[in-house]
């Protein structure tokens, strides 16, 4: 009864409310000379913003250059006209607005095929190195299935790379994936030995997206070419990084990525070797673009983009090297200068420097970068980052899992100042002392007690 | 440019002048600090140029260069994001 008594009276507020609220703003109105749309929910005050429950009233400064980067003025100054008058499908042959996009989509192909050494004739758009991946590792296997049952590539890759060879084992193909070294780096002992008569494609990655290490790929390229097997890289950390020559690697074919080389995303292309010809089985069927190879209208916007951003970094790459070098050892001084027990992932010398992955002992990871909030880092890659998991790609280096726990990535790019560094150090080594003060296992190290020999009570 | 015309110091002086201004106008920390950083980097790097072909050839780069960077201050302008980068808010 009293229950009853409350749900009604409940159910007047809610009823009187709404008119009482209508009474008002009429009354309003009347008054006002004109009614005023209601105000949009807001997300941005004077304060800052706030997403995803997280007030936040700066930018925070942006080193994760791993997962995407920004998009340069002057690439954007390219694009914009064919989001403007220009905007004829390149396939239209029978007017000027076809024409003049097929004729922009053309410079940006030699402009891309001009970057990695290759003829404009063996680049094939597609909407990234994801795509481009998949197309290289399905494609070919499926293309010579009858005689080609085995793919090798390595533990390390991206996950692209990885699902499109558990997709191809589900389908009775065998794949091998080799380990790497502490360093992260490919032995290529292991690599020959695996190669067989049924081998069909050896895919190893260029610059890996998580500690930034360069494998061997002219050394790969060699064992390939001797052994006669169709060799894939995946580039799209290396395009306008380090210089790519298609005829040192000796690849067949490369997958390459518009948005990690300050260009659009959306768009990435795919390096397809003429002579010894390779070929693939379509994974989108259609219209023929692309010869065939990744039908669908070509966007030439993006396309556009891409390729002033590989003109940009193939005149650029020298001077942004240099930077990238500097502000990379500035980061690696100023954090080691203030804290021990810091560890770099991956080789140091074969490493590109705008990757520094980093562990710090006796922190929680997810906790740092958290308490990072005014430096955007992630752990590790964007795809598996926001997960407790340790990342694969340092398990596979047999780093331990607690240290797998604490790594951060550091992207450094063209646009990074050394004040962002700077800020950078500060605020890395503010949060990590403040954990560590934190910590009873820190506490316990500098007590001089070895964590490693402390046998904990199972529960 | 036309013929191999000689380019005066004036000349010279006067668009790196107009580029470290425009460089000024972006409102974007990053690509603000660039530009300044590129512009002073490049006329420092082609400071010792001396055939005349060279420095017509970086003159008119240079042209170029200022011509992007009026229109994409101004797009950059026009799409500023309400909230500024950390690097503004408390210079150190």
């Amino acid at each position: 009864m009293a229950s009853k008594l409350l749900a009604s009276s409940l159910l007047r507020q809610t009823l009187t409310k709404p008119a009482a609220r209508r009474l008002s703003t009429a009354a309003a109105a009347a008054t006002a000379t004109e009614p005023s749309p209601p105000p949009p929910p807001q997300l941005v005050d004077d304060e800052g913003v706030t997403i995803k429950g997280v007030k936040i009233s700066a930018r925070p400064l942006y080193l994760d250059m791993q997962a995407t980067s920004p998009v340069d003025p002057r690439v954007l100054d390219a694009m914009l006209p064919y989001y403007m008058a220009r905007y004829g499908n390149p396939h239209s042959r029978t007017h000027l607005y076809g024409w003049e996009s097929d004729q922009a989509v053309e410079t940006a192909r030699a402009q891309v095929a001009d970057l990695i050494g290759a003829s404009p004739k063996e680049i094939v758009f597609t909407s990234g190195a994801t795509e481009s991946n998949n197309i290289s590792i399905k494609g070919v296997m499926k293309f010579y299935k009858e005689k080609k049952r085995h793919v090798i590539t390595t533990q390390t890759e991206h996950k692209c790379v990885l699902d499109s060879c558990r997709h191809l084992q589900q389908e009775g193909f065998e794949v091998t994936y080799l380990p790497v070294g502490p360093d992260g780096i490919v032995d290529l002992e292991q690599l020959r030995a695996a190669i067989r008569p049924d081998t069909g494609l050896v895919s190893v990655m260029a610059v890996n997206n998580e500690i930034g290490v360069i494998q061997p790929l002219e050394e790969i390229g060699r064992i390939c070419k001797e052994l006669k097997v169709p060799f894939h890289t995946d580039a799209a950390q290396a395009l306008g990084k380090i210089p790519i020559d298609v005829e040192k690697w000796n690849v067949s074919l490369m997958s390459l990525s518009g948005h990690k080389v300050y260009g659009p995303k959306g768009v990435g292309a795919l390096y397809m070797r003429r002579r010894p010809r390779i070929r693939v089985e379509p994974q989108m069927n259609g219209g023929g673009q692309e010869r065939g190879i990744r039908s669908g209208t070509v966007p030439t916007p993006l396309v556009v983009g891409m390729g002033a951003a590989c003109e940009l970094a193939k005149k650029e790459m020298g001077y942004d090297e240099r930077r990238t070098e500097a502000l990379q050892q500035r980061l690696l001084d100023g954090i080691r200068a203030k804290l021990d027990g810091v560890v770099v992932n991956g080789s140091v010398e074969r490493r590109y420097a705008g990757n520094l992955n980093i562990s710090f002992a006796y922190v929680e990871g997810e906790s740092l970068l958290m308490g990072l909030k005014d430096v955007a880092v992630s752990s590790g890659s964007a795809c598996t980052s926001a997960s407790l998991e340790p990342s694969y790609v340092l398990r596979a280096l047999g780093v331990d899992e607690d240290m797998a726990h604490t790594s951060i990535r550091f992207g450094i790019g063209r646009f990074t100042t050394e004040e962002e560094i700077d800020r950078a150090v500060e605020l890395t080594v503010q949060q990590v002392e403040k954990l560590r003060e934190m910590s009873p296992l820190y506490e316990m190290v500098k007590e001089g007690i070895d964590i490693k020999q402390i046998q904990w009570a199972q529960h | 440019m036309a013929a191999i015309s000689s380019i005066s110091r004036a000349e010279v002086l006067s668009l790196y002048r107009s580029l470290l201004r425009t460089a000024r106008q972006f409102c974007d920390y990053n690509i603000r600090e660039y530009s300044k950083r590129r512009t002073i980097d490049a006329f420092r790097e082609n400071r010792a140029l001396t055939d005349p072909a060279s420095i017509s050839a970086a003159y008119s780069g240079g042209k170029s260069q200022l011509e992007i960077a009026k229109r994409q201050a101004v797009v950059y302008s026009l799409y500023a994001p309400k909230i500024k980068s950390v690097m503004e808010i408390r210079p150190n």
